[in-house]
């Protein structure tokens, strides 16, 4: 069977052009994809189903006994965290919010490690931001800052960017004029028209002297900042301010180095000095497919876009102390709920360790790092190939992604509903 | 040798980011890339293998010229294996410092772990099914 305008559920670019075939229970082609779609859709090696450890040992378990034993754990403990989100539809985040409040927990999603500060500088300045289709229609400057599309994002550029023909940028390639900013010479700087190499930490000067050029204070920026002359910090400038219309895009190479929302925060404000002398957006590169989606979900439910602790009976939000590498830094929970997603491969590693101290729970189709420190796993369909649900492109745009053939494992929603229905039962007596 | 640890994503990285257990995941992501005067001072080649040491832990990997970074600075591909070396510590930010690692760089003969090798570090219990 060939199913046309399939999701790609990889990346925060959501491609919505994908043309997939599938035989039965296993999808053999993928067109249009990038390699990282490719292995989405046909690389990954499922869990067949829920395990249990049983002392250094795993056994299978049922789903009955998985999603009660999973209940348990988390009604046996005083402050468990439930963690991940980014990897499933928001029916299932919705699900784990009203889980996290009626449990007293903390609901925490993937963006506390990812752009976390980018929210944090959003809710302190505003996102003068856009849709990828405005960019592609309309920008003829591009400004990637601390982030590398061409591998974590590999058809950002072909969709809306360089390579991307819009109503108003009919040769995009000739037209487009593109920078990119970084600590190292990334394959996207290798195509860059002008390439920005900064020193380490540097970001929040080199911001800051952006700033002070366009705001027609360039006799304060001294030869050199972080490593960048100040020729090209004039000539970037330049550029900037002769767009017609420019859209900055940046990604963790400005959230995870010192000054982390401050970077962004800075950047806001040199978008909106840009304003001053043309059309100017900035966009965080969302990474996680769907992170985008749990931060809207979790913010029309609770008020608050992530690291949310339901501990006092209304929701409460304080990065830094209510976010899950705070929380487990600290020794803090006492239990984990685990939903589509890694920790275990991408939280330090004194965080691992407290995640393996205390009852983990895995709802995740895949064998990941986070499987080893965990005490059950129960598997799912993958939302986008055996799963349908609702996801939020890096730009906010919601996109329903498809079921590609009935699944024999249940979706992220199903298993947590029943999770959550064990839960609510076992508290009503 | 002191260097400064960068992490990003990769392609290889991505495309393996489902099969964790797989050499491919394991390759990439205990991949020390690092530029090749910094690797000639160490007396290391491509493939040789170092004990990247952070503030509390340290772990193997082997190296890879990468002529793209500047020197003193290493960059290895976000997973279990940098964030071995990145400690937890916050400051209130609710983000660990995963770009700006400090770490010390040697050459060892010690092999480098299998990532469940590492979760079982870490107090797991390695799941081989």
């Amino acid at each position: 069977m060939r199913v046309e305008d399939v999701v790609c559920p990889f990346c925060g670019c959501l491609c919505d052009d994908l043309v997939v075939t599938v035989e039965g229970e296993q999808v053999v082609s993928v067109e249009n994809g990038c390699t990282l779609a490719n292995e989405k859709f046909m690389g990954g090696k499922r869990l067949g189903h829920p395990i249990r450890r049983d002392g250094d040992s795993w056994k299978e378990t049922t789903y009955q006994e998985a999603i009660e034993a999973t209940a348990g754990i988390l009604m046996d403990a005083d402050r468990p965290l439930l963690y991940g989100w980014s990897g499933t539809h928001g029916e299932a985040q919705s699900i784990g919010v009203h889980l996290a409040e009626l449990l007293g927990g903390v609901v925490d999603n993937t963006s506390t490690v990812c752009h976390g500060p980018s929210i944090l500088a959003i809710q302190e300045v505003g996102h003068p931001g856009c849709t990828l289709g405005q960019v592609k229609n309309r920008a003829d400057l591009i400004l990637y800052w601390g982030a590398n599309p061409i591998e974590a994002h590999p058809r950002h550029m072909s969709r809306y960017t360089t390579y991307a023909d819009g109503f108003f940028v009919t040769n995009a390639f000739r037209d487009r004029k593109v920078i990119v900013v970084d600590v190292r010479r990334t394959e996207s700087a290798n195509i860059a028209d002008e390439f920005v190499l900064l020193e380490p930490g540097g970001d929040y000067a080199v911001l800051s002297a952006l700033r002070a050029i366009v705001r027609g204070r360039g006799d304060v920026v001294p030869p050199q900042v972080a490593g960048v002359s100040r020729e090209q910090l004039f000539r970037v400038a330049d550029l900037c301010k002769n767009a017609r219309f420019g859209a900055m895009f940046f990604g963790l190479g400005l959230t995870m180095t010192p000054g982390k929302s401050k970077n962004i925060r800075n950047a806001i404000e040199l978008t909106s000095e840009l304003n001053r002398h043309t059309k100017f957006t900035i966009s965080p590169m969302r990474g996680h497919w769907n992170v985008y989606g749990s931060n809207e979900v979790f913010t029309w439910l609770t008020g608050y876009p992530f690291a949310v602790d339901f501990a006092r009976g209304i929701a409460f939000y304080n990065p830094g102390e209510t976010s899950s590498i705070d929380i487990l830094h600290r020794g803090e929970a006492d239990a984990c709920l685990v939903v589509a997603s890694d920790p275990g491969a991408h939280f330090p590693r004194a965080c691992c360790d407290h995640l393996a101290r205390i009852p983990t729970v895995l709802v995740d189709p895949h064998v990941n790092a986070t499987t080893h420190l965990s005490r059950l796993q129960i598997p799912v369909a993958v939302t986008g190939i055996d799963a349908e649900g609702t996801a939020y492109r890096m730009d906010g745009v919601p996109i329903r992604t498809r079921m590609l053939y009935q699944s024999r494992f249940p979706s992220d929603a199903e298993v947590l509903s029943r999770i959550y229905d064990v839960v609510q039962r076992e508290k009503r007596k | 040798m002191q260097f400064v640890m960068i992490t990003g994503r990769t392609i290889p990285q991505g495309s393996a980011v489902e099969r964790k257990h797989s050499e491919e995941y394991r390759k990439e992501a205990s991949t020390c890339h690092m530029h090749p005067v910094d690797m000639m001072d160490l007396e290391l080649e491509d493939g040789s293998r170092v004990r990247v040491r952070g503030k509390d832990q340290a772990v193997v990997m082997q190296v890879s010229a990468a002529p793209w970074l500047n020197r003193g600075h290493i960059f290895v591909c976000l997973g279990p294996y940098a964030n071995h070396l990145v400690t937890g510590e916050t400051r209130s930010t609710g983000m660990p410092d995963f770009k700006n690692t400090p770490v010390i760089v040697e050459p060892t003969d010690d092999t480098v772990p299998t990532v469940a090798a590492l979760m079982r570090a870490c107090g797991g219990c390695p799941y081989e099914g």
